[in-house]
């Protein structure tokens, strides 16, 4: 089939450009809660599904399977547990915690069921490995967000 | 005749609303919307497990979460259930009921939950639809939806004076209807004895578009269960039967800059085709209610005369005579309509559950105080989009 | 005493004093009147961290006089009516220095109503940040070929072979009568005023983040050449916002609009920036 012909390739070219704008996000009350504590107290908190029989980090007002309210049923978790999975972040950029190389790992704690996502220090990025125990270190100066935890590291 | 590639008929079997707010640092996304969501799952007095679909929808520059579907599983409870997204501007809330309506009259599924949602507070409105723009020409000249188009164009028509009283008429009618309606944001308590004022004095935004003629900004929700015939029998004795819709697209944004309309805009459009299929002749006769999505005063005082396909200055005297207030002859926003509350993503979808409780009789202080069994409900957004829907209490067609 | 939201206005006067924050009142000397419907009027005196009330009829000297309701005002101290949603219904207004409205908060303690939030106050965490992302778009050969026109200062606009409408800045498509348009055509650069922006607010260019200057014009210009809805749409010079006229055809009735030229930039680069805006053409 001829292609037909109807327009010059040398017009094509690119323009830069740029989408900036403000924005705030608000956390509530069980995001809140779930950050205070661990700023003042140095306390990770989950909360548990009674009918699920699931102990859930980060901390949510219901239950994802059942939709029951779940936010009362405050639970302290251990502030150590293990490695379920990571990754190593190779490439940097403005958004990301830290400077490239470093890890990124699944986390599960005690007494919880489901895994929360931070930054592992204090180990090569050759060592690291499924199973690893893990603490968590708390930052000294707050960001009333989850980077008040600064990273976890080995036990 | 309803649509007539419908396969079987929709009803609406519950309802769910936040309150409308300019502020919601309470709860985060998904916390918010499990307050409609419940809300619906209540008034039908069903529970999760009984939802076979969820379609979720929103405007993400709005918020700058991207798919926040995802996240939103823990309010909407599509954990393990087939899921959709939508995204489409101002009609989001609209196309959200338009495929919910869709996908049950099809026979895929019985029973679907649709969300819309927005929580403007945490963005900033104007800027993010500003970005919607094209970004090689329109986004360095378009300030967001605000636009004089419309009162330049009435003013040319029907001269200044009578221009701007009719259209802040329209907006203290609003404003009245939005006093009765416990789920608005803004109720100002505004008196006829302002309106001079208030023409004169509300402080400008563009042009003849002042503050007090624009829709606010929102925060909120709003969830709809939908159900084929048989189901919705049993889920409720009061179902609300969605008779038909029509989505009607013109996305010409380059092209848009101009203060009068030799082509048809789709709102008439959609309107001519809608009720040339349903049989209705005279549909100010007809409808015992509309529900207009109504972005300012201009736009829905002059949007009157397109949907109701009225002649000359008919749509002025509707409004001069107060006939689209609550107890008149055809009751425009019992709700207080756009004007007074507008999570952007829900607000389209809130046009058709307040039509709908209308209907069912129990929409609260601002039920209109007369039997209500046909009602229209619009939805605008994009450049050029309006979907239409046509609610009935009993399947009359 | 009539009572709004359970509260008299009598009870907000009458606590003042004992309400009153010497410490946040360093460095206050100010007059505020309150202009009341339905009540009268009184005038607040701070200075040298001391405070006074009186009732006088006379206001002039007020640094801000707040003319306003009983309903709104009593709503409005105890918070139960958003002071910005009483001024945008006309209901509470500020006349002289608005910085009162930010000012006042800090030299009074809350006045404290019957009815008190049962729920246990909480800290309520917020995260507030400019999300920038850097963009590339592509022209593509239709829309690169209108802005490389710019740059040789021409407006191109392309043709419908159907419709013979055309548009600028130009479309691949005729979207109404479904056709590919092929024919250019060079319009303008001259033409009139058809629709006028008049923008007060101030919304943030988003492709900067920084807020705009108010006020401006968005305009749309008929370009000779042009018709019907044929317009361009740019900006208008701003220090020509208050003299010019829009061009109006209804019907039978026809209103010519202001002559417009553009101003192009000195480097162009093939973008909307290569003209700077219209002005008026003398």
């Amino acid at each position: 089939m001829k292609k037909e012909k109807d327009f010059d390739i040398n017009n094509c070219y690119t323009i830069s450009g740029k989408l900036a704008l403000p924005y705030t996000y608000f956390a509530g009350r069980t995001g809140s809660t779930f950050i205070t504590h661990i700023r003042d107290n140095k306390k990770i908190m989950g909360v548990r599904c009674n009918h699920c029989n699931k102990v859930f980090i980060p901390p949510r007002q219901t239950c994802e399977k059942c939709l029951s309210m779940i936010s009362d049923n405050w639970v302290e978790l251990e502030n150590q547990g293990e490695i379920l999975n990571y990754t190593v972040v190779r490439y940097d950029d403005n958004h990301l915690p830290r400077k490239a190389p470093f890890i990124l790992a699944m986390i599960k704690l005690g007494k919880a069921d489901t895994p929360v996502i931070h930054i592992v220090e204090g180990i090569s990025i050759n060592d690291v490995k499924e199973g690893l125990k893990v603490k968590a270190v708390f930052a000294e100066k707050t960001t009333n967000t989850i980077l008040d935890i600064d990273h976890f590291e080995p036990v | 005749m309803g649509h007539r590639k419908k396969n079987r008929n929709v009803g609406i079997v519950g309802i769910g609303e936040t309150k409308f707010s300019s502020h919601r640092e309470d709860v985060n996304q998904p916390e918010m919307i499990n307050e409609a969501v419940r809300d619906a799952l209540n008034d039908a007095g069903l529970s999760i497990d009984d939802v076979e679909c969820v379609v979720h929808g929103n405007m993400e520059l709005f918020e700058m979460i991207h798919q926040p579907d995802l996240w939103h599983t823990l309010g909407t409870g599509a954990y393990g259930k087939d899921a959709y997204r939508l995204t489409t501007g101002g009609t989001t809330g609209g196309t959200l009921v338009a495929a919910a309506d869709n996908l049950v009259a099809s026979g895929m599924y019985d029973v679907v939950l649709a969300i819309g949602f927005e929580k403007l507070q945490e963005g900033h409105t104007t800027g993010g639809i500003t970005n919607m723009a094209d970004p090689l020409w329109a986004r360095k000249l378009q300030s967001g939806a605000l636009t004089d188009s419309a009162a330049v164009k009435v003013i040319a028509e029907f001269g200044e004076e009578r221009a701007k009283r009719a259209a802040m008429t329209y907006r203290i009618i609003m404003d009245k209807h939005a006093c009765l309606n416990p789920n608005s944001h803004r109720a100002f308590g505004l008196d006829w004895d302002q309106m001079d004022d208030l023409i004169k004095n509300s402080p400008p935004l563009i042009g003849n578009l002042r503050l007090i003629h624009m829709c606010s900004q929102s925060d909120g929700a709003c969830a709809m269960i939908f159900a084929s015939e048989e189901k919705a029998k049993s889920i409720t004795d009061k179902p609300v039967w969605v008779r038909d819709h029509i989505c009607i697209h013109r996305e010409e944004t380059l092209n848009l800059c101009n203060n009068y309309y030799p082509n048809q805009t789709t709102h008439k459009f959609a309107a001519e085709k809608l009720y040339e299929r349903n049989g209705i002749t005279d549909p100010v006769e007809y409808f015992d209610v509309f529900e207009m999505y109504d972005p300012s005063a201009w736009w829905g005082m002059d949007w009157i005369r397109d949907f109701f396909l009225l002649k000359d200055d008919e749509h002025i005297k509707l409004i001069e005579n107060k006939d689209i207030m609550i107890d008149g002859k055809i009751p425009i926003n019992p709700s207080g309509g756009v004007i007074a509350a507008n999570p952007i993503g829900a607000t389209a979808m809130v046009r058709v559950a307040e039509a709908a409780k209308q209907i069912r009789g129990n929409a609260g202080p601002h039920q209109i105080p007369r039997q209500v069994n046909h009602a229209l409900a619009s939805s605008f957004g994009g450049t050029m989009w309006t979907i239409l829907f046509m609610l009935e209490k009993e399947l009359n067609w | 005493m009539t009572k709004y939201f359970g509260v008299a206005i009598d009870d907000i006067f009458n606590s003042m004093a004992e309400r009153f924050r010497p410490e946040g009142a360093a460095d206050v000397d100010v007059k505020v009147g309150y202009d009341i419907r339905e009540f009268g009027k009184r005038k607040l005196v701070i200075s040298n961290r001391k405070m006074s009330l009186e009732k006088t009829d006379d206001l002039s000297d007020c640094n801000a006089v707040i003319k306003t309701d009983e309903r709104t005002f009593v709503g409005v101290t105890v918070g139960k009516i958003e002071t910005m949603e009483a001024i945008i219904a006309l209901k509470f207004r500020v006349k002289g220095d608005q910085g009162v409205l930010a000012l006042l908060p800090r030299l009074f303690l809350k006045l404290s109503t019957q009815e008190k939030d049962v729920k246990q106050e909480q800290e309520l965490l917020v995260l507030k940040k400019v999300i920038s992302v850097k963009q590339k778009f592509a022209t593509g050969p239709v829309m690169g070929k209108f802005l490389k026109g710019l740059k040789e200062e021409k407006v191109l606009a392309i043709k419908c072979p159907e419709c013979g409408r055309l548009q600028s800045p130009p479309r691949e498509v005729c979207a109404i009568c479904r056709v590919k348009n092929t024919e250019w055509v060079e319009v303008g650069p001259e033409g009139e005023l058809r629709m006028l922006e008049y923008c007060y607010y101030a919304s943030p260019d988003p492709l900067t983040g920084e807020t705009r200057e108010t006020p401006y014009g968005a305009i749309g210009v008929l370009l000779d050449k042009c018709k019907d809805e044929e317009v361009f749409w740019h900006l208008l010079n701003p220090a020509h916002l208050d003299r010019v006229k829009m061009g109006i055809v209804l019907g039978e009735k026809v209103i010519k609009g202001t002559r417009l030229r553009p101003v192009w930039s000195e480097n162009r680069t093939g973008s909307i920036n290569d003209i700077k805006y219209f002005e008026i053409a003398e």
